[in-house]
Order: structure tokens, then sequence, then C-alpha cells
């Protein structure tokens, strides 16, 4: 029996920007996918061929990289994402979008699809931007080019379009945030430094140093065992185990009992969504009343403790910030929050994180974030055991010093062979992504920084405005990343936006008819990974860093293109206008083939030329870059800066920890929710959303929002792998599985819900149904929904209703504060009822009739195509 | 003789197992191993869950389940024309052209892993994806994708002394399983200790813990933190002294017949 016929490798994590994670190889057989599995690298190298290392922890325990990938959940279930009934096989048109008439951009998000050719569509395209190009500018056309799609570099799942606009004259682009780091980057930073996220970029053989001196770690908002799924894969779970192993302490800080604490955890502190602040400063309390912190250290480490100090002793607004304090705030006991300063004092203890999460990414995060930077250095950050790590995103912007454990030697690109947008480009057209509703809109407004994940600290200082230089405004947006509602801030408010007047033309390419894409006007339908043919990397898995030969495996789903060729298709149509459009396909692509531009990828990649040879490359399918020689000899994290700061200064501008931060208060001398120092802050910039606030009587409990579980933000949930596993979906007594809604028992009690209900989340935004799921997981006071639920619009835009649970749609669009742009996704206000569906049902007939819907897999394309229905 | 080793210590439920057996057998035919699996609903490879405690002590318990290939197989017995069969390495197959119309096959299994595929009118379950060891693989689907080492897949006497402590599924248990489960996770009772008058945790308090019959199974102390937490219990009840110097003694009742027990906080008052 035959078991394949031929084996590809590709990288299946979610990273887009051209880089790449969790490489798996698929066996193919007679042109179908039949299994994808992890790969065996002993099958290719030997253990002395890439320099195979061992970590030794406490009690001559061990951690070595292993010979095999690790692969996590997703990219197994690849097939079905592959073939989803969601998939967009054929372009398609808003039927009552009429570019030569009526465009109704009214009915968007609620009218249906006609079926048409590439020929057609493209010919409407090329039309639309002349037209847009002649009546408004070049910058009237804004891409939104980021996000999460495949890891592809060829076939760039983002910013194609950029490519073929920057040689017509120019495009406006939404900046790609920094979605996982918010409080790091516009917080941490003013801190420590630690370009450009903000978290902790020093850590170098940290995973040993922890192993072998580190007491307890604190996983602070961290489900490692979640969010590595899309970026990285499971040695961040080995690793953890490996500390549980030592005897290190795995203590959990988040309002929920997450992935990582279900399995892992010794004690849990549940605090309340976004009050960790009350909590760090209670810890700071402590520490200072009782002098239980490294005085020295700070005396010589940091400028501006006396300000901290003044503040949490009361002198400043005459209350200090004692656990007692903290305790109706943060819901933990005075008695166990000083039971846990007193620890940290007494032990080595660092601090875990696996991105956000609700702990970076609600009203005000920047200070959480900068108060975790204060606590670690009143505990002397950098000592043996006391240092903050990632469990993810190892090789970050390429920087192999973000990684705990020996890097590969070093981190390969696929620049060459990309051809997306690329991250920071552009940025005299750009707009921070939480403010695009406005620019959909037609609005005037100004922010500071381009606030994209790449810029460093300074670009926060920046005072930018839209629309530069006189020029129209949006008129149409152009987007391969159709899941902002789903994925950022105000959703609801998005949807009213992308129904505007102000906007003409509205253009997806996707390939999955998902979320934002039902409000498009022409939709594009877009390969996947194993339908073409790429180069690759994965820098992410903590392993070796590899570089890889994609092969194409099977044939596209239906008439689908790739992004790069969909672009090149609109590229053609727009050659007949001549002037600026002549003959700009070749000009885009410079005739190369894709077999070409693998090559050019691969030997520009970094790799040394005397390690190249791409005939073997090709042969093998991937290349394994060895760990860096003498990795055993390299600094320990932060431990030089912890010794001598002044050789090993910091990236802030005095090179210490700044608890009170110059360049904040010379720039932003009015900002008191931002100050110069960290505080406490009860409400302001637009956010009024705790529990002792007027709204909490209307919307008495704080949402809490993760990572998925079973998705990466918008995708992956149409697999029916997935929603077949309890936590995946709650199938309510109507048949329609929803989100789940996790209630702890005495909230649940109190509003005479049970698990299996369909309830309603709402806040004066709108609403979203989910499926009650009763329990312990979560504590009390807390509404936890995962984000990204594929929306099922019933009602769409502010005052809306969603079937499908995407809780953004009802999350704010203040960001996280007036001069700080993140987005603001967790830790706000809802109410929760219980719902009666089937009146619902009545009320919204057609909605709630989707024909070809299936609690199996969701939501189906055909559902909003005329004639398949 | 083959073993699978599930190590339930070191299981962090990313369902790699019952997915990657999903990916193997789902849509493809392996006959005469076995038909294809249905999309949706068979779970020859399944991940049970369950939660335990309440908040602050929660964890979940993930238990992979699998078909036992018993030595006493039920299935076989309920098999007729041979439609069900042991290979040389252990692996009990169910032979898809003999078993049509077999429902009875199905349905003989005590921890319910054989299938009745509706469609196909077959039972269906694990082959220990015999098709791809005869192919040249060393370990089935699901092992090759555990990451953490949870489970193991070898000849039954290269784990021998390992299994002295290990047990296997509860409705298997004397027919012969070859599944084997490590660290079985016990009963627990937990809780915290602390003086709410000075808004202090009472560091060292003794806790003993004794069963029905009036024996102490265990004296502890709470650590830094004030907490307990004794997970070594049986499925019954017992009673939790705590004595602490300056305060009265508590004593609580700890029910651990049907679930973990995490006590509410105990609030020790000084002695007036």
């Amino acid at each position: 029996m035959k078991i394949a016929d031929t084996t590809v490798v590709h990288n299946l994590g979610l990273e887009a920007c051209g880089g790449g994670a969790n490489m798996v190889a698929a066996d193919v057989k007679d042109g179908k996918l039949v299994r994808i599995r992890p790969v065996h690298y002993d099958e290719q190298y030997t253990k002395d061929e890439l320099n195979y290392w061992t970590l030794t922890g406490r009690n001559g325990t061990t951690f070595e990289p292993g010979m095999k990938s690790y692969t996590p959940p997703f990219p197994l279930v690849y097939k079905r994402r592959t073939y989803s009934k969601n998939r967009v096989a054929h372009p398609m048109k808003r039927v009552d979008w009429d570019p030569q008439g009526e465009r109704h951009p009214e009915t968007r998000g609620t009218s249906k699809y006609v079926r048409i050719s590439w020929d057609e569509a493209t010919e409407i395209i090329a039309a639309e931007i002349k037209r847009v190009h002649d009546e408004y500018g070049p910058y009237s056309i804004l891409c939104q080019a980021d996000g999460h799609g495949e890891s592809k570099a060829v076939h760039a799942p983002h910013g194609c379009m950029t490519r073929l606009l920057e040689l017509c004259g120019g495009y406006t682009v939404q900046a790609r945030n920094p979605d996982s780091w918010e409080g790091w980057y516009w917080g941490a930073k003013h801190a420590w430094g630690m370009d450009p996220v903000g978290q902790n970029t020093h850590s170098t053989n940290t995973a040993q140093d922890i192993a072998q001196n580190c007491d307890a770690m604190l996983y602070w908002g961290c489900d490692l065992e979640t969010t590595t799924s899309a970026w990285g894969g499971q040695l961040a779970s080995k690793l953890a185990y490996w500390f549980d192993d030592c005897g290190i302490k795995h203590i959990a800080v988040a309002p929920d009992c997450n992935y990582t604490a279900a399995v892992h955890a010794d004690k849990w502190f549940p605090v309340l969504p976004n009050t960790d602040a009350a909590l760090q400063l209670a810890i700071a309390y402590v520490w200072l009343t009782e002098g239980t912190f490294e005085k020295d250290y700070v005396e010589t480490h940091a400028i501006g403790f006396d300000w901290l100090e003044y503040y949490v002793l009361g002198n400043e607004d005459g209350v200090p910030k004692t656990p007692e304090w903290a305790e109706p705030i943060c819901g933990i006991p005075a008695y166990r929050i000083k039971a846990l300063a007193r620890y940290w004092a007494r032990h080595n203890v660092s601090i875990a994180h696996c991105n956000g999460g609700s702990f970076i990414r609600a009203a005000f995060a920047h200070e959480p974030a900068r108060l975790e930077v204060y606590l670690l250095g009143m505990q002397g950050v950098g000592m043996p055991g006391r240092i903050s790590i990632k469990f993810i995103e190892w090789t970050l912007f390429g920087m192999t010093s973000c990684s705990p454990i020996p890097p590969s030697k070093l981190a390969p690109s696929t620049a060459a062979a990309y051809n997306g947008w690329i991250i920071g480009s552009n940025a005299d057209h750009m707009i921070a992504k939480c403010h695009v509703h406005k620019a959909l809109r037609g609005e005037s407004f100004s922010w500071y920084g381009h606030g994209t994940a790449a810029n460093d600290r300074p670009d926060q200082f920046v005072k930018l405005e839209f629309p530069t230089d006189g020029n129209a405004g949006i008129k149409m947006l152009w987007s391969d990343n159709p899941a902002f509602s789903t994925s950022l801030n105000g959703g609801y408010e998005y949807q009213d936006a992308l129904k505007s007047d102000n906007l003409e033309f509205y253009l997806v390419q996707a390939p999955w008819f998902e979320d934002d894409a039902r409000f498009a006007d022409i939709v594009l339908p877009i390969c996947t990974k194993f339908e073409t043919s790429d180069f690759g990397t994965d820098c992410d898995s903590g392993q070796w860093n590899a570089v890889i030969y994609e092969q194409a495996a099977i044939d596209p789903v239906g008439e689908a293109r790739s992004d790069w060729e969909a672009v090149q298709a609109v590229a053609e149509k727009l050659e007949r206008y001549g002037g600026v459009y002549e003959d700009v396909k070749h000009r885009m692509t410079g005739g190369k083939t894709v077999e070409q531009q693998i090559r050019e990828g691969y030997e520009a990649c970094g790799i040394p030329a005397d390690e190249l040879d791409f005939e073997a490359f090709k042969r093998n399918r991937y290349q394994l870059i060895p760990t860096v020689e003498g990795w055993e000899d390299q600094m320990v994290g932060l431990s030089g800066f912890a010794q001598n700061p002044e050789m090993f200064p910091l990236e802030t501008p005095s090179g210490k920890i700044e608890y009170y931060s110059p360049t904040l208060a010379e720039h932003f001398p009015d900002d008191h929710v931002r100050g110069p120092v960290a505080h406490w802050i009860e409400a302001g910039d637009g956010h009024d959303d705790r529990l002792n606030s007027d709204r909490a009587k209307k919307y008495p409990f704080l949402v809490e929002s993760n990572h998925p579980r079973w998705r990466v933000h918008a995708e992956f949930d149409d697999v029916e792998w997935f929603r077949e596993i309890e936590t995946c979906k709650v199938v309510g007594p109507d048949g329609y599985a929803y989100e789940p809604v996790w209630l702890n028992p005495s909230d649940a009690a109190k509003l005479g819900i049970q698990s299996g209900d369909v309830v309603s989340v709402f806040n004066e935004r709108g609403a979203v149904l989910g499926g009650a799921r009763v329990t312990e997981r979560v504590r009390d006071g807390v509404v936890y929904m995962d984000h990204g639920a594929n929306s099922d619009v019933i009602v769409s835009g502010i005052g809306g209703l969603d079937r499908g649970g995407d809780i953004n749609l009802i999350c704010p669009t203040h960001t996280s504060s007036k001069n700080a742009s993140g987005e603001v996704t967790s830790g706000y206000l809802a109410g929760v009822e219980k719902v009666d569906v089937f009146e619902l049902a009545a009320r919204y007939p057609e909605e709630f009739g989707r024909k070809n819907y299936s609690p199996e897999y969701g939501a189906d394309v055909r559902d909003y195509l005329i004639g398949e229905e | 003789m083959k073993a699978l080793v599930v190590d339930l210590d070191r299981c962090n439920g990313c369902f790699n197992c019952q997915l990657a057996c999903k990916d193997e057998h789902c849509d493809n035919d392996w006959s005469p191993y076995a038909l294809p699996q249905p999309t949706t609903g068979q779970f020859w490879c399944k991940v049970e869950q369950k939660e335990r405690g309440r908040v602050p002590v929660v964890r979940v318990a993930y238990t992979p389940t699998f078909c036992g290939m018993c030595d006493d197989a039920a299935c076989m017995k309920a098999a007729e024309d041979g439609a069900v069969y042991r290979r040389e390495d252990g692996v009990v197959i169910i032979d898809p052209a003999k078993a049509k119309g077999q429902r009875q096959i199905a349905e003989a299994c005590p921890l319910g892993m054989v299938y009745w595929n509706e469609a196909l009118d077959v039972p269906q379950k694990c082959t220990g994806c015999s098709h791809l060891m005869d192919n040249g693989w060393s370990e089935p689907r699901c092992v090759d994708v555990c990451a953490t080492g949870a489970l193991r897949y070898g000849d039954l006497k290269d784990f021998a002394g390992e299994l002295d402590a290990a047990s296997v599924a509860e409705e298997l248990e004397g027919a012969g399983s070859h599944v084997y489960y490590l660290n079985r996770p016990k009963r627990w009772i937990a809780g915290t200790v602390a003086n709410r008058g000075e808004n202090e945790v009472v560091i060292g308090a003794r806790v003993g813990i004794f069963d029905d019959g009036g024996s102490c199974v265990a004296s502890l102390e709470t650590d830094e933190f004030g907490d307990f937490k004794y997970d070594e219990c049986g499925k019954r009840r017992y009673r939790v002294r705590i004595e602490a110097d300056g305060f009265a003694p508590i004593e609580l009742e700890a029910d651990c017949t049907h679930a973990d027990v995490v006590v509410d906080d105990v609030l020790v008052d000084q002695p007036r």
C-alpha cells in the first residue's frame, strides 16, 4: 500500500510580513493532501551538524531541542482550512453596487453577491483605481495590507497591492499596530527601552539561568499553551514543563485559569481584568514600607525612583497604595497581596509573557506595563533568576537576543523574495490602525506616532495628521485582511464606517469569505499555502531556524489565485490606461518567475555564500541553521546591565530604568493619563470602565478577551475538528454553534444562566450572542470570550447584533489613551443576559435561517451568493 | 506486544493526538486496514477533559483515551466471520469488508472506542496506524505529534519497570488493555489560612487531614502564601483540622466523594 507519493515542506504559522513559523511536512497522494505531520530533522541532519545543545538546571535536569518539529494543533487541521465551505471560489460582486450608477454603501453587510469572472472583476477594479486617481489622487486609496495571513513571501498575503500602487503614484497604508504588545509598546519602552515592542529583548541564555536560580515564575496574563499555536509551536510548552521539573513555582496572574494555568499552575491569583496596576502598586507599597527591595540597585540603575515612592506612599494624592486599597479594586484579598509581595522579595522571581491577552490590551495598558518594569527594577532585574522572558517570538524582528534558549547563528530573511508591504514603509502616508474608522468616514484627525510595531520609542513624539497636504482623504479601501472588526478596536463602529457614503469602493482579496469581507463591493478569490510554491522561513520554533523550499502540492481551489497573481491581473488591466500605468505589471514583477524569486530569496536570505546550495535546498526541501558557536559563553540576559549599567546601558535616554520619564514629561506635559510616572488610572480619555463606575450599574461585568484557543484571531473558525472540541463552541437549543461565554457559577446563578443557554453580551455599542459555559476557570465579575469569532451579522453597526459572537464588535474605539494609539479590546464593561433565541429567530427570519450554515463548520459562502443559496 | 504509555502529568491538552488521528483517517481510505472516518463525530483517539477545583485552585485534567487492543477484546468476541482479528504486534483490527453490517461490534466496546459508521455500514476504530507501521513508521500518528512526551509507544517489555505503577482505563480493567496510564491524578483538598483582622496569611499553620475512620492520613503546614494542598485523596470523606499558635483550632468537613475540595479561605481569629 502506498501511503504517499511525495512530501512537501511548508511553514503553517500565521506570521505575515514575510516571516514564518510552524514548519511541517505534508504528504501528498494522487494530487491530494493526505497528512500533515512534524518534520523529523534526523532524517537529514546529525546532532553534530546542528551544534545540538543541552541546558542543565537544578537537580541535574536537562533540556534539549529534540530532533523533530514540535507542531502545535493548528497546522494539523490545515486540510480542513484549505477545503473550507467558506472558501471564496471565484470573484464576487455585491449585487446592488453599481460603479456606473448607485453604489448603495448603506447596504454593505446586508446585500448579497453575484459571481463574476476574473476578467470583469479586474476591469472594474482597474477602472475604479483610475477614477479615484483622477478625481482624488493616489493617496485616496487606503491599503489594508497587514495582519496575520498565511506565512508567504512571493505570494505575500498582505500588501502585494502596495507594490502596484507605489508605481502608480502612491497609496495610503494603515500602520500594522503592535496589537499583541500595546501596553509594552506605549508604556514599558518609556521605562526600559527594549525597542521596538517594549518586551525584554535581552533574553540570551536566560532559560538556563532561570532553571538554575529562579524560585518562582509569575505567568502574568501568559498563556503559552495557546498563543504559540500560531507562532512558534510546542517547544514553549516543553520549556514550561522543564521549569516545573526544576521545582520553579508556577504562579498564574490572570482573571481566568487559562490553558497554561490549567496544566502548569501551582498558584493562581485571579486578578480582575485591567486592575493589575492596583495589584502592582500594592506590591510596591509592601516593599517600600518594609524596606524589602534592592535599594542599592535602584540607586545605581534607575532614575526618578523617588517619584514612584512619593506616589505609592500616598504623598501625591493622599491615598497610600496599600494592599487594603488595592483589594476592592483588583479583587485579590489584601492578605494574599502581602504574601505575594513578601514571597517575591524573599526569593528570585521572574516574569513570563506570551503576548496579550487581557493584561496588555486594555485601557491605559501602558500603566501596568510600566509598573511591571518598575517592580522588576526594585528586585534587581538581571540578577540571577530575576528576569522577564517570553515564550514566543524568539527571533522577533530578526533579534536572536529575544530567545531565552540558544539561538541559531542567524535568522534568515525572505526579504529578497517578498512582494508584500514592508512594515514601516510608506511612512509619509500612513494611518495609525486604531484610527482607521475616522479615515473611512472622511474625517480629518491627528495623533502621535506612526504606531507600527517596528517604530522606535522617539517615534511616539511625532505628531501626524490625516489627510496630508490637502489630499482628499480615503475614497477606496483595498483590503487583503478583512478582519478588522474581529481583531481590532470598535468593531461595530468600523462596520458603520464601511457603510459610509464617503467610501466609494471597498475591494477585498481573501481566501475565505469571513467577517468584513461581507461588506465588500468586490471580493477576489485567493489561494492558500499548499496551492502555491514559495520561499519560507521558520525562525520561531526555538530549535533551529530554517529556510524552506515550499513546493505547491495541490490545485488551487476554484478560480483562486495568489495575492501576487491577483494584483498582477489588476495591473494588466491598468496598463491600457497608459501614462503612469504603462507597462506596470512588468515594472512590478521584473518579469520574474516564481522559481526565480524563490532562488533569489534563498541566495539573499543571510546564509553565507559557501553554505548555499540551491539544488540541494530544493531537493531536501529545507535547510536548518545550526546553533551559534560559543552560545554557552554569551552573556546572560540583563546580567551585564545588572553588574555594570554604565558599560551595558538600556536603550532609554538615561541608559537606566526610568521610573520618571523625562521625555514623556517634556513632550506631553499635560497628559495625566500617561504621565511621566505610571499611576493607577480610574477613568479618562474616553474610558469609564471600572466596576465602581456608574456605567457598571447597567453593564456590571468586565470583559476578558485573550488570543483564542482554537483560532488565530479570526482564522480557523471553520474547522470542524476544532468545533467539536468542548471548549471551542457551545451548541444552543436552536442547533447553532455559539462562541463560548465563560461565567463563574456564582454570577451565572445570579443571572439564572446555565451552561448551554444562549446569552447576549452587551453594552451601549451593541450586543453579541454566545453560548454560556459556566465554569470555575474564570473568577466572578468577569465575562470571558475569546476574540476572533467569525461574525454572523444580524444587525450591523452601532447598536447591532451579532450571532457569531465576535466580541470585538462591542469593544471601545477609544485607544489606550489620547496620546497612545493602542487598541482596547479587553477589560471593558458589558452586561450579560439570557436571551430567547427562538424569539430572535422569529424577529430576524432571514439572518437566522441561512440554509447552508452548519454547526459543524459554521458559515458557508453559498448563503451570500445569489442563485446558490 | 506493543504498548501505549500515557503520562497524564505531561498532557498539556493540545489535542494534537485527537486531531492527527482525524487528519490520518478522515477522507483517507486505508483499506484493507480501515475505510475513511467521517469528518466529525468519531474519535478513534479521544481527549477527555475535566475541570477540577474552584477559584482559586483550578486545574484541567486531560485524559487521552484509546482503543486498548485488549487481550480479551469485547469487539473480537462480538464479531462474526473473524471480522475482528489480532495482528502479530498485538493490534486489533476490524476488517471493513467482513465487518460490514455488524453493528454489534461497535456496541460491544465497554469504553465506547468502536464507532458505527452509518453511511458505510461498518464499525470503525483505531488501527494503531498499522498502514503506516507496515510502511516504515515506528509509531502511530498520535504519538508522533505528541510534543511533551505524554504519549510513548513501544514494545511492552521496554517499559517493564515503569509500568508497575500504571493503571488502565477503568472500563477496561481485567480485559488486558495495552494502554497504560501513569500519574493518574487523585483528588485534592486545598485551602488558605488567613487572619482577616490583621490581613495576614498564616504561615506554618498545622493542617491535619483525617479520613472518615478518624485516622490522620497527612500532616501538612501552610506555605509562604498561607496555602495547603493535599492531593493524595481518595473518593471519600475527610476532616481537616487546622491549628496555629495563638489561634483557636478549626475543623472542617471535606467531602472528596464526588469532587476535589477547595475550602473557602479559613479565617482564623486570635482567641479572646
